[in-house]
């Protein structure tokens, strides 16, 4: 047969050289085509974080992902694919994976966060720290559960349980009907981002009477984090504050519009960007105001800065300072305030004051106010956190319902009235400690909170994601406007030879679940195809049988015709 | 999965041709080019039932997951062509009825099998994703050839000038169940929803009993007389 074949085709190549074309372009056409990707399941992932701040490398570092998954529970995870949910995740396992080389780690979270019990999302929020706090040369990956991830997860789990304990028949008959998944993420490697610009703004209320007048600052930084920046929606922290301070911008320039209220003092509001990486926004905009410009209102006669950071629940309310305010200064007239304002119209409320002296041998600033403490400004911040540790600040279950609105409204009310008692000197001319200025017209709107918050929290807001042109900036800037005078953008962007941020990309990806089996699959699938093949050789070796008996059947029959 | 894969799928679908023309005889015939014509024929025909679907079957956008009962059928009526063809590669060649129907069947399939199987199985049982189906298709040559070989026959007894009176009944029979096979088949999936594995055991069933009934008829035809 094969002679007569290349007989065959010598005699077509020497007769037509098109012909010949014809045959061997298509052929090396599929020989050379690239395999097309027929995913058993798409989904998306979000990578951890991958930061270096102050040179110091934090999170994952790498981002290829081309292993074979496992859970757990399977014996070997060397260069596997660990997938964990949610529900039964903690740091042993996690720190088992590692340990055993895994391949990479996928966190399974819920679609719906809210809805998990509050122990697990406290336990999982406590741990996020800890998984950030080192680098992690394996990639790690968070993906959102759906019907097909569960599937997948399922068989994952059952085959890598059942590989413990089992004969080899049974072990055999497993890999013929279990499935495993090989999962795979399309993207590249992830590199440094160059020339990343955090944005931060700035605007003003000028104040009446005089040249210069004190001024008092307020600030709020809009970005959140989490383990993963595409997941960090920062509801409460830091959502709460910069819609407080949008509130309290719109407040007060209603009171600034006419001449006959507006107070002796200018209000500097602050938007600032990097608040979760050492408050890169706030240092750049001090070192503008205070380094290189001749004149700024931070230069002259700053009474206070007041940070507002996460303020969005519980019923206490705590004014962190580094060092604490002096008799007779605005810093403490303000502390006198809030604390009137609340005994006098929120008793509900509990109010303290938390000192905790700056700590320079720290990798990061506690709060806020310290880069302005540092930089010797009366600052404090204001929060319903009792610690900078907790770990609400930096957790991706820090979602829209962990703010509640009447909470937020209460706060805003409390820190408008105390402020407009500081700003009119109010206490010094008599006024009843239940006097409340914001009322009916003037009055905190909570569904204009409330749309503020939705909007904060509709997109993640990772320092990482907010360019420079992003909604998130541009929204911000309008709406400063709206109320303020001279809103302006400042950028920061880290130095080039010895950076103190890098942020890198490849943090939402898209990844493949590829239903393969294992190599000794091939092999019996190989055998079981040669047996049939071989009784098939039989068969048709001895067709003649079935012809005679079917003759012999024939025989009699065509007789009768 | 991996290139052992595809192996393992080529020689399923491929290994029982080639025993088919070893064992049966084809090859002391000298017959490799006259199935190589046989083929030629496939293509051709193959080519004008296109054409002529094209022309006359504008695709039917009907919503998903309704079955077009009549659509369905008149597309299988192409087939008819088939018959055709398959007549046509048969009157060319003289000799033997078996040696007849067998270059004819061999070619025909084997021509299928390259141009309706190959690139799905490079393509498929390569990738990544593992699935039953390319073996499932494996099995399906192998269904097809038993179906052509048994076409052929039905065809060849159909076309005698001295075919029993008695006979033309049941050939015309087998014809018709030969053409509209395929037909039934997607009926009887869609009908009874089943899965792929039943489905071809469905297939294996129906195209075994049509051979054995053509191999029955074939020989009570050639040993009557």
């Amino acid at each position: 047969m094969f002679e007569e074949a290349s007989e065959v085709f010598e005699n077509m190549f020497k007769s037509s050289f098109p012909l010949t074309f014809i045959v061997f372009l298509p052929a090396v056409l599929i020989l050379v085509s690239p395999l097309p990707a027929e995913a058993a399941h798409e989904f998306t992932v979000y990578r951890m974080q991958q930061y270096d701040l102050q040179g110091q490398p934090y999170g994952t570092r790498n981002a290829i992902l081309n292993t074979e998954a496992r859970t757990v529970e399977a014996e070997v995870l060397s260069r596997r694919c660990v997938i964990m949910r949610l529900l039964d995740f903690s740091y042993e396992k996690y720190q088992k994976a590692l340990r055993q080389s895994a391949g990479a780690v996928v966190i399974v979270l819920p679609q719906n966060m809210s809805t998990m019990p509050q122990d697990i999302v406290q336990q999982f929020m406590e741990l996020e720290p800890e998984l950030l706090a080192t680098e992690t040369i394996v990639p790690v990956y968070f993906a959102l559960e759906d019907d097909e991830l569960l599937s997948i997860y399922k068989q994952t789990h059952t085959s890598s349980s059942s590989q413990t304990s089992a004969s080899a028949a049974e072990v055999l008959l497993h890999t013929a009907t279990a499935n495993g998944f090989q999962m795979v993420t399309s993207g590249a490697q992830s590199k440094a981002v160059s020339d990343w610009a955090i944005t931060s703004i700035e605007g003003r209320l000028a104040g009446e009477g005089g040249e210069d007048l004190p001024t008092i600052v307020l600030v709020a930084h809009y970005d959140s984090f989490g383990v993963a920046p595409w997941l960090s929606y920062g509801a409460d922290s830091n959502g709460s504050g910069v819609s407080v301070l949008l509130e309290l911008a719109r407040l007060f320039s209603r009171l600034y519009s006419y001449k006959r209220t507006r107070a002796g003092y200018n209000l500097l509001f602050f938007v600032s960007g990097g608040g979760k990486f050492n408050y890169q926004g706030t240092k750049r905009w001090l070192e503008d105001n205070l380094d290189h410009t001749d004149s700024s209102l931070l230069q002259d006669n700053v009474a206070f800065v007041l940070c507002l950071d996460t303020l969005g629940s519980g019923d206490s309310l705590h004014l962190h300072v580094s060092k604490p305010p002096k008799e007779g200064s605005p810093q403490h007239a303000l502390l006198r305030e809030l604390e009137t304002v609340v005994s006098g119209q929120y008793p509900g409320v509990k109010f303290s004051m938390v000192h905790k002296k700056i700590n320079l041998a720290d990798d990061t600033l506690a709060w806020e106010h310290e880069r302005f403490g540092i930089r010797r400004l009366p600052a404090f911040t204001l929060s319903h956190l009792d610690s900078h540790r907790a770990a609400l600040r930096s957790s991706i279950m820090d979602v829209r319902p962990h703010v509640e609105m009447r909470k937020l409204s209460r706060n805003t009310k409390i820190i408008a009235e105390a402020l407009a008692r500081v700003v009119y000197n109010l206490t010094e001319k008599g006024a009843p400690s239940d006097l409340q200025i914001f009322t009916d017209q003037m009055q905190v709107q909570e569904d204009q909170l409330s749309s503020l918050v939705d909007w904060l929290t509709a997109q993640p807001r990772a320092a990482q994601l907010v360019d420079k042109d992003s909604s998130v900036v541009s929204t911000l800037e309008y709406h400063l406007g709206r109320y303020l005078k001279d809103v302006r953008k400042h950028y920061v962007k880290a130095d080039k030879r010895d950076p103190e941020f890098v942020f890198y990309d490849q943090l939402k990806q898209t990844m493949n679940a590829y239903r393969v089996k294992p190599a000794i699959f091939d092999l019996l699938l190989a055998v079981c195809i040669a047996a049939y093949l071989g009784v098939l050789y039989l068969a048709v070796q001895h067709f003649g049988m079935l012809y005679g008996v079917l003759r012999r059947a024939a025989q009699p029959k065509s007789k009768q015709h | 999965m991996t290139l052992f894969h595809f192996g393992n799928c080529f020689a399923l679908a491929y290994f029982p041709y080639f025993i088919t023309y070893k064992c049966s005889g084809l090859s002391e015939y000298n017959a490799f080019w006259r199935c190589v014509q046989a083929g030629a024929t496939y293509l051709f025909v193959q080519l004008c039932k296109m054409l002529f679907l094209a022309t006359f079957f504008p695709t039917w956008e009907g919503g998903a997951g309704v079955y077009d009962f009549i659509g369905e059928f008149m597309k299988a009526t192409v087939d008819l062509a088939d018959l055709l063809g398959l007549h046509l590669v048969m009157s060319r060649n003289a000799g033997k009825g078996e040696y007849k129907i067998m270059v004819a069947a061999m070619g025909w399939a084997t021509a299928e099998l390259v141009m309706s199987r190959c690139i799905p199985l490079w393509v498929g049982a390569r990738g990544i994703e593992f699935d039953w189906k390319y073996i499932q298709m494996s099995f399906d040559s192998n269904i097809s050839l038993v179906h052509y070989i048994a076409m052929a026959a039905v065809v060849w007894m159909f076309t005698r000038y001295d075919l029993p009176k008695s006979f033309r009944l049941p050939v015309a029979v087998l014809l018709g169940l030969c053409v509209y096979k395929a037909f039934l088949m997607e009926l009887f999936v869609h009908v009874f929803m089943l899965g792929s594995w039943t489905a071809l055991l469905v297939k294996a069933v129906l195209t075994g009993a049509i051979s054995l009934c053509s191999l029955f008829l074939f020989i009570t035809l050639v040993h009557s007389n």
